[in-house]
């Protein structure tokens, strides 16, 4: 890894060539990150574990949305479609065929997978972009939502419910209520999708990407396969939803289509992102850590309120205002989000 | 203003209302086709229902709600076509005016639509001030920046919303409300008034934009902007205005809403979508286009009740926004750019 | 470096999550702590916040009421006169909530559980209690998956909505046949969620069963329906003679005004676990348009002394009638309680045995005192069938729980 790379964790502008950022370096900075990570759920309070799974979860449908809306360039307001769909894939080979979850998560990605090269493949074909593509994705996750709903395949509105075993299972991602073994699962799951994230942009497809991203055509007369390129980023980004989507369900022990399919879901997946860094590799990271850190906050404050909010004792809403105005906040002052902007003036 | 680093916007930033050029064959041709598919589908829902008061009813509810969807798309349509901003706050809007227009019936006891000369005003405001102060900076120009404002805007009016109002829904009682039979189908007062109030300000919308200054001013930054301010127009003072008569007509729509639907903070939500999928049907950036879609899709959303038993209607009308997306993305009035 | 700086932040934030969760207690040590020390703990989950915090309200202030009303009467004498208290989550109407709320209220020493309201909620919350072995008495949860998995700790108070709508097919077809109009057909529209359609499913089993013609079945998504009339107009056009309606508050006012509006020849309005129609707020919602509209439901038992004065004395507090979600909250926690005092222990599983052991005298309508089966539902709960005449909603059918007689007609039709 000594040849000079253009590509690197760019954010929302073009920038010009940065210092070396070898992913070796980064990769490295992830072992770590994860040995720090290991022990915390020995040592936080249980309700704090919660909180800190949520976190893992958020990380993982932060990473995927990034890998497409981020180093693809492609905004993706639908991807509660692929978090739903790794979610309902596994709870029904689960629930009906008593299939691993761990299988079934293998099999959500690769229905998530598919689904996106399919709304991609069209969308690329008929040249959506920017907004209208928003839109499609938007438009795609809420129809199937709806279907999910009134489909007696899938269980209609009532959903899922992961059956119960008495002991832990690791193969069937069951452990007894505080078990850190939840964590850790989750743990191996997020680090792992961001290794993929960091080798996929340093890889050669990584950097055609990023190259599309910023300017098609230009990429396009210089030889690089577009639509290709674009169909594996969406495939990819798609796959690592659907991981957390498989994930929710085991750990929630229920899927229903509006907690698989719901425009909130959609909305988790790019809050974290735009607060952490779009485009960036530790963006996701450190606005899922904020966001997940947030709601817990916010919830434990709106139950007992200090006096001066006492107003406010009850009411609920008070941790998505409070990420609205921060999201807001972000990419009005700080458009490249806390770690493309630190980043970016360490590079000066 | 086109934005090349992620490719040209397919809608072109035509001035909202279509020249009177512009019609001759193309244009018959495409009334044509759209008529032809509405009376094949009102055929096919004829046969699914076996009734044909079911389907007039349907009709009728379609066509007097549709009014109402194109008014709040005409606002919509109107701040993409000058600004080239897709505001995703806009239902949320829709929604604070609503709960405007419910706190000054509640507080005052007011008819409903005198609230008309309270919300339009209020939200003329907000969306100055929203236009001002998140959108029209450096922050603000670039397309990821502006929908993720936007859609930090619509999260935090509606949580705001919930915050302080709560979740419960409220109603507007309309006064003096009444049905009157229109050939065996049945019409809420309400909803006709609303039809009639929303095709009076679209009118109204239209003549503002044809005819005065402000509207001719409007439509040349929307045609050029760059060429309108070498005229002498000032071009940031428009985009301010623009955005603001947008939110204007959402807080018409609201205000003339009201008692047709229970109040509620995620009220926005649906609208949104449906104003959505109204703009693009009827072109982005064209106001006449918008009310025309919004009929349509007041139609749809009707009739799929008939096509497809327990389906939510909202299935229907994404359908139909799939197909417009891919098939037409410019929509029924649009032209496709070269 | 950026990656210095980086870690720096998340050691922050880290930190950050840890200090600011100050009120949780640790685990199971602190569950049985908070058990075995101070007042007998029981948990209540109910979405005060959200779209039915005003249901959920009432159901909190209910359990409430219970909760004085033991403590009134001397506390858990068994365990030496200890007081009971009421520990409280909000919900939100939230699946994901729900569950981290059961789980919180647990943690601090919770014996039992009642909730929540929402289906949905609901089943996590059984999720829970059964994975820490501490019983959860649902007061409302129309939803019959939760009591098929073989749950050992979910018991249910309300009657489940295969009873409910089985019972409206019965009572439709004893009340239209004594009012000289026996039923032939009856529409049945309904919202499309688990909750109106399984009421949907089970009363049409029921009714063919009895002979009852069911159809159209028309269905309609409850969170984004506006205007009911072209539904209304389809059962018009149908020639049915009663129309059923299964759906929430919101949406079944909606029917009520298409109703009005569309005007068809119906001999009566039905509704089947309708979230409106035996509701006092309804009526003053609706006025005239709710008049003579039936409801098979469950209802707080208006016969009932007891359930009067304490019903009189939510008004009194609150200013606000109570209505029967609150009523159940009452009996859930009575329910605890008093297998709390029967097992002389906070040891949850003990406590989960007596409670499939228990008899206690309901204030809502019952067959009997509540006594659990197997899967954990009430053998003795009851649907009544309710209507509002003059104003009121009153019980009439069976008739050894009516108030009044059954009037057997609508409004616009002689």
């Amino acid at each position: 890894m000594t040849t000079i790379t253009i590509a690197g964790p760019a954010g929302a502008e073009k920038v010009k060539a940065p210092p070396l950022r070898p992913q070796n370096r980064q990769l490295a900075i992830l072992a770590v990150l994860l040995l720090i990570a290991i022990p915390l759920p020995l040592v936080l309070p249980p309700a704090q574990g919660a909180v800190a799974v949520r976190i893992l979860i958020f990380l993982l449908m932060a990473v995927g949305w990034n890998i497409m809306s981020g180093f693809g360039g492609m905004f993706s307001f639908g991807h509660a479609a692929y978090f739903g769909l790794g979610a309902y894939t596994s709870a029904y080979l689960l629930v009906k065929h008593d299939v691993s979850p761990w299988i079934g998560m293998v099999a959500g990605t690769a229905v998530a997978a598919a689904a996106a090269v399919l709304i991609g493949y069209f969308s690329f074909r008929y040249k959506l972009q920017g907004a209208y593509f928003a839109l499609a994705t938007f438009a795609f996750a809420e129809m199937l939502r709806l279907i999910v709903t009134s489909s007696d395949f899938t269980n209609k509105a009532v959903g899922f419910s992961v059956p119960l075993i008495q002991d832990s299972s690791l193969w069937m991602i069951q452990f007894p209520a505080d078990s850190p073994a939840y964590f850790w699962v989750a743990l191996v799951l997020a680090g792992a999708a961001v290794a993929i994230s960091i080798v996929f942009l340093h890889s050669r497809a990584g950097k055609y990407v990023s190259a599309i991203r910023d300017d098609e055509l230009a990429a396009a007369s210089l030889g690089a396969p577009v639509i290709r390129h674009k169909l594996v980023t969406v495939a990819l980004s798609a796959a690592i939803t659907a991981v957390a989507g498989a994930f929710y369900t085991q750990y929630y022990l229920f899927v229903n289509p509006e907690l698989g399919f719901g425009s909130a879901v959609s909305i988790q997946a790019i809050v974290p992102v735009v607060i952490g860094g779009i485009g960036t590799i530790w963006g996701p990271v450190v606005g899922a850590i904020i966001v997940g850190a947030l709601t817990d906050v916010t919830a434990t404050m709106l139950r007992t309120p200090p006096e001066f909010l006492s107003f406010l004792q009850g009411r609920s809403g008070l941790d998505v205002v409070l990420y609205a105005v921060l999201l807001i906040l972000i990419v009005r002052l700080l458009p490249k989000g806390i770690v493309g902007t630190i980043a970016a003036r360490w590079r000066r | 203003m086109t934005n090349t680093t992620h490719g040209a916007p397919l809608a072109p930033e035509v001035s909202p209302p279509q020249t009177k050029t512009k019609a001759g064959g193309g244009f018959l041709g495409r009334a044509g086709i759209v008529g032809g598919v509405l009376v094949i589908a009102i055929v096919i829902a004829l046969l699914r229902s076996g009734s044909g008061l079911v389907v007039w009813q349907s009709v009728v509810t379609g066509i007097l709600t549709g009014g109402l969807y194109g008014l709040i798309a005409m606002g919509l349509t109107l701040i993409f076509g000058v600004l080239d901003i897709v505001n995703f706050a806009h239902g949320a809007l829709l929604a604070v005016a609503m709960f405007i227009s419910f706190g000054m019936v509640s507080a005052t006891g007011m008819h409903p639509y005198l609230t008309l000369v309270i919300a339009i005003p209020a939200l003329f405001l907000i969306g100055a001030a929203v236009h001002r102060g998140l959108l029209s900076g450096s922050g603000g120009k670039s397309l990821e920046n502006q929908l993720l404002i936007t859609l930090g805007l619509s999260l935090l009016l509606e949580n705001g919303l919930l915050m302080f109002f709560g979740a419960e829904p409220k109603a507007i009682a309309l006064p003096g409300d009444f049905q009157f039979p229109l050939l065996g189908a049945v019409v809420a007062g309400s909803r006709l008034y609303a039809f009639l109030g929303a095709i009076a300000l679209g009118a109204l919308l239209y003549w503002l934009l044809r005819r005065t200054r402000l509207g001719t001013a409007i439509r040349a930054v929307a045609a050029n902007g760059p060429g309108a301010e070498l005229v002498g127009i000032n071009v940031r003072r428009i985009h301010t205005l623009t955005f603001a008569i947008g939110t204007a007509c959402a807080g018409a729509a609201a205000a003339l809403a009201g008692p047709l639907v229970t109040v509620t903070p995620t009220l926005g939500e649906q609208f949104n979508i449906t104003a959505f999928v109204v703009v693009v049907l009827g072109g982005m950036g064209n106001v006449v286009g918008a009310l025309v879609g919004g009929l349509l899709i007041g139609l749809v959303e009707q009739l799929t009740t008939i096509y497809l038993g327990g389906q939510s209607s909202l299935l229907g009308v994404f359908v139909v926004f799939i197909l417009v997306l891919f098939l037409r993305p410019q929509g029924l009035f649009g032209r496709k750019t070269a | 470096m950026a990656a210095r700086k980086l870690i720096a932040a998340l050691g922050a934030c880290a930190l950050l999550a840890t200090g600011c969760g100050g009120s949780a207690p640790v685990g199971a040590g602190g569950a049985a702590a908070g058990r075995d020390e101070g007042p007998v703990k029981i948990g209540a989950l109910h979405p005060v916040s959200g779209s039915n915090a005003v249901d959920g309200q009432q159901m909190r202030r209910g359990a409430q009421m219970a909760v004085d009303a033991i403590n009134a009467a001397g506390g858990i004498k068994s365990l030496g006169g200890r007081k009971v208290e009421l520990i409280t989550g909000d919900t939100q109407g939230k699946a994901d909530i729900g569950q981290s709320e059961a789980q919180r209220l647990i943690s601090t020493g919770a014996v039992g559980l009642v909730g929540t309201y929402q289906s949905a909620v609901s089943t996590n919350v059984a999720v829970v209690a059964e994975r820490n072995r501490v019983p959860f008495v649902a007061d409302v949860t129309a939803t019959d998956a939760v009591y098929a998995n073989g749950y050992r700790y979910a018991f249910r108070i309300q009657p489940g909505s295969a009873v409910i709508a089985t019972a409206a097919a019965q009572y439709l077809q004893q009340v239209s046949q004594q009012a000289g109009k026996p039923v032939r057909k009856v529409a049945f529209l309904h919202e499309q969620s688990d909750f109106g359609s399984g009421a949907a499913d089970a009363f049409t089993e029921a009714a063919r069963g009895l002979g009852i013609e069911v159809g159209p079945d028309i269905s309609y998504d409850a969170t984004t329906v506006s205007d009911l009339t072209a539904q209304v107009t389809q059962v018009k056009a149908s020639g049915a003679d009663v129309l059923a309606v299964a759906g929430y508050y919101r949406d079944s006012l909606l029917a009520a005004k298409a109703i009005a509006s569309v005007k068809p020849d119906l001999n009566a309005v039905w509704g089947v676990s309708n979230g409106a129609y035996d509701q006092p707020k309804f009526v003053a919602d609706a006025g005239d348009l709710g008049a003579l509209y039936f409801s098979t439901n469950y209802h707080y038992d208006a016969n009932n002394p007891q359930t009067t004065a304490l019903r009189e004395q939510y008004q009194r507090t609150y200013g606000d009638p109570m209505r029967t979600g609150a009523v159940l909250s009452y009996d859930a926690v009575q329910v605890i309680a008093q297998a709390v005092e029967k097992a002389a222990s906070t040891d949850p599983q003990q406590v989960r045995d007596a409670i499939a052991a228990a008899q206690v005298a309901p204030l809502t309508v019952g067959n009997g005192p509540i006594q659990f089966a197997d899967n954990g539902d009430n053998r003795n709960a009851l649907a009544v069938l309710m209507q509002i005449q003059d104003g009121q909603v009153k019980q009439v059918y069976p008739p050894e729980k009516a108030e009044s007689r059954p009037e057997y007609q609508v409004t616009w039709r002689p």
